[in-house]
């Protein structure tokens, strides 16, 4: 038995339950989303059919996206703290150096370049891929949340803007799925089977191939230490997250629809 | 010249009793017949003795009773329709040609004008009395043994006639199963003795006597069908693609279309004309209203609701619900402000909090274009170039990267 090539710690407990929030949230979405994008489809109805109804397809899908954008905000709320608060950097931000190591690596395949481009924590196609998230999940928490009051909305802005937050919010859907479907499946499952994001540990040999700048400073010994707390920005930080649960809460007060509920509904034909 | 005694009203008086009366008093004598047809052992018995090899169906077949007393052939003899009977054994032909007619001359001449016609003009009848009436056990129609009593009307047509849907329809249902005698039978709506095919003009169920032929039984629904953008143009110019009652709720399998299963199938009902590109080009109607309907909420919960369980009812809006159904009106007929006004009423039926602004989220069947509804067209546009081009560019990549891989495994 050859001995167990030594693993490294990639991931913390925090990104293990964030991935797996969005893991199956994303994938329950999609499952109970689709169906309602193409109606008419045999497979819709199939889907439907299994989950027991439109309507539970729709709490369904209501519930994930609700928690997807806790997820999102609470992200956001988490960003904002250990960046400006614990002063860390921010490493998903993409610079220029990004797009240099994106020309290398294609230099590299045909064979311009004798050496692949040497990437620190996070590559160009994990920050392509992060953005693409966030991006994606705040197109749709916006849209969706257009898209579950529409009567309310109306009182405020043209109808033709839930109208036009419905159309992307499912061609955002159909661009989000298959991203996923080729870029993630490709860059984890295919190219190597990292499993991370699942356990917290990468193989060295695929962290030296694919993350060689940070592997260097984890053999120097540095880490990254957040900065001592400052009182004045936990003020403004917390009066920040506050007021924006505050306007949250407020919003979905003022959007509820007492007088809207199904169960209210008279089926016509059937007084 | 006339004797004065004929104009007597006493002689009048004593004809119409001997006319009246004449059968019973002059009581038929059937027993040589019965002799032999009167049970099934006595037709073996006969049959043995002429030497004849009879099926035990047709012994069956051959036994004969009296018309029952008090029917309307009470008293007629087995000689007045087979006169030829009285020879032994029997010649074949023994049946009188048109026996009927004796009595019935005026439904034998409808019957020949109708479509159970001898198609060769002859009185060889496609349908002979007696497919219908019987042969021998003839009763009035009100009489609940009759064979044409509205119970067994089916039976009978259907005996030639591929129909039996009708038989699950909501009208053979009621007369099959609810025993109600007026709801409707083949005969209520094709006729009896004068039936007509479809296509024939004078047809109780040509295309334009349709609705005047359920408006028998409902009257006031083809009365607002009649003046409905359906109904008004076939009377006034047999205009072919407009639908007639049976279209929509057909002819023979009628549903009842207070059921949820009705109400959840109606858009598809509507939709297999409104979808139909080269017929709405015809009178300038768009042909997407069927799939803008679907795209939208109401569409789409109504076709996925429908999938998993069509018998439960459903409040999302079908076409009826906003277009009326019997009483469909043009959305040209009443302008676009009325039409929006009325639109709101039916909006805030379910959404009690709807505003007029909340009627502009909504297409109102258009596809939105660069014209009408902008934003929404350009969304679309965006997403149709985005996503391929999002996509291609991983692919491409993706493929450029498995290919740069493969040839650095292989040199290394």
């Amino acid at each position: 038995m050859s001995p167990r090539p030594e693993r490294i710690r990639r991931f913390t407990a925090r990104h293990i339950a964030n991935h797996w929030v969005m893991l199956i949230g994303f994938l329950g979405l999609v499952i109970t989303g689709m169906p309602q994008k193409f109606p008419a489809e045999m497979w819709a109805k199939g889907v439907v059919l299994i989950l027991g109804g439109v309507e539970r397809v729709r709490f369904i899908h209501h519930l994930l996206g609700t928690i997807m954008a806790l997820q999102l905000v609470w992200h956001v709320a988490e960003g904002v703290w250990l960046h400006l608060v614990r002063r860390l950097d921010m490493p998903m931000i993409p610079k220029l150096a990004d797009v240099r190591d994106f020309m290398q690596q294609i230099r590299f395949n045909v064979g311009l370049a004798s050496e692949p481009p040497a990437m620190d924590r996070y590559g160009f196609a994990e920050k392509l891929e992060y953005l693409a998230l966030v991006w994606g999940t705040a197109v749709m928490v916006l849209t969706g949340l257009l898209l579950l009051y529409p009567v309310r909305w109306s009182a405020l802005f043209p109808g033709e803007w839930i109208l036009a937050a419905k159309a992307a919010h499912g061609g955002e859907a159909i661009l989000a799925f298959l991203s996923i479907l080729t870029w993630h499946v490709y860059f984890v499952h295919i190219r190597h089977w990292n499993t991370a994001i699942f356990n917290g540990k990468l193989d060295v040999e695929a962290y030296a191939e694919e993350h060689p700048l940070e592997l260097r400073r984890l053999r120097r010994g540095e880490q990254a230490t957040p900065a001592a707390i400052q009182g004045w920005r936990v003020a403004v930080f917390a009066l920040l997250t506050v007021t924006m649960a505050a306007g949250v809460v407020a919003l979905l007060y003022w959007l509820r629809s007492p007088a809207g509920h199904i169960w209210t509904i008279q089926v016509p034909g059937l007084q | 010249m006339e004797s004065k005694h004929l104009r007597s009203p006493i002689y009048f008086v004593a004809a119409a009793v001997l006319l009246l009366c004449g059968r019973s008093l002059l009581a038929v004598d059937d027993s040589a017949c019965l002799e032999c047809h009167g049970s099934k052992q006595a037709i073996s018995d006969a049959a043995g003795a002429m030497d004849l090899k009879l099926t035990p169906e047709r012994i069956e077949q051959l036994v004969r009773h009296a018309p029952t007393a008090g029917t309307p052939h009470a008293g007629i003899a087995c000689l007045d329709c087979h006169p030829k009977a009285d020879e032994i054994p029997h010649p074949a032909g023994l049946l009188k040609e048109s026996p009927c007619v004796v009595c019935h001359e005026n439904e034998l001449n409808q019957v020949n004008k109708s479509a159970h016609r001898d198609p060769k003009g002859g009185s060889d009848l496609r349908a002979p009395c007696w497919a219908c009436h019987q042969a021998h056990d003839v009763r009035a129609v009100k009489d609940p043994n009759s064979a044409v009593a509205p119970f067994n009307v089916a039976s009978r047509c259907l005996t030639c006639h591929d129909k039996g849907e009708y038989l699950i329809g909501v009208h053979g249902q009621a007369v099959q199963l609810g025993g109600l005698d007026f709801a409707a039978t083949c005969v209520s709506c094709h006729g009896g003795h004068d039936i007509l095919a479809p296509k024939d003009a004078g047809s109780r169920v040509a295309r334009r006597n349709i609705s005047f032929t359920c408006g028998k039984c409902h009257g006031r629904v083809a009365q607002a069908y009649r003046a409905s953008v359906h109904g008004a143009p076939l009377t006034a110019s047999d205009n072919p693609d407009v639908p007639t009652c049976v279209d929509c709720h057909r002819a023979h399998g009628t549903q009842d279309p207070l059921l949820p299963r009705f109400r959840l199938s109606s858009p598809e009902i509507c939709g297999r004309c409104h979808r139909n590109k080269a017929m709405m080009a015809k009178y300038g109607l768009s042909a997407s209203v069927y799939n803008t309907y679907v795209a939208d909420f109401h569409g789409t919960t109504a076709e996925l609701f429908r999938a998993t369980s069509p018998d439960q009812p459903l409040n999302q809006a079908v076409c009826y619900d906003c277009h009326g159904f019997h009483d469909v009106e043009s959305v040209r007929t009443a302008g676009d402000k009325v039409i929006k006004e009325r639109l709101l009423v039916r909006c805030q039926v379910c959404h009690p909090k709807a505003t007029a602004a909340f009627l502009s989220a909504w297409t109102a069947h258009y596809e939105p274009s660069p014209t009408k509804y902008p934003l929404i067209y350009w969304v679309q546009v965006f997403y149709r170039m985005v996503i391929p081009g999002t996509i291609g560019f991983f692919l491409v990549y993706i493929a450029v990267d498995v290919w740069g891989r493969r040839r650095h495994r292989r040199s290394s």
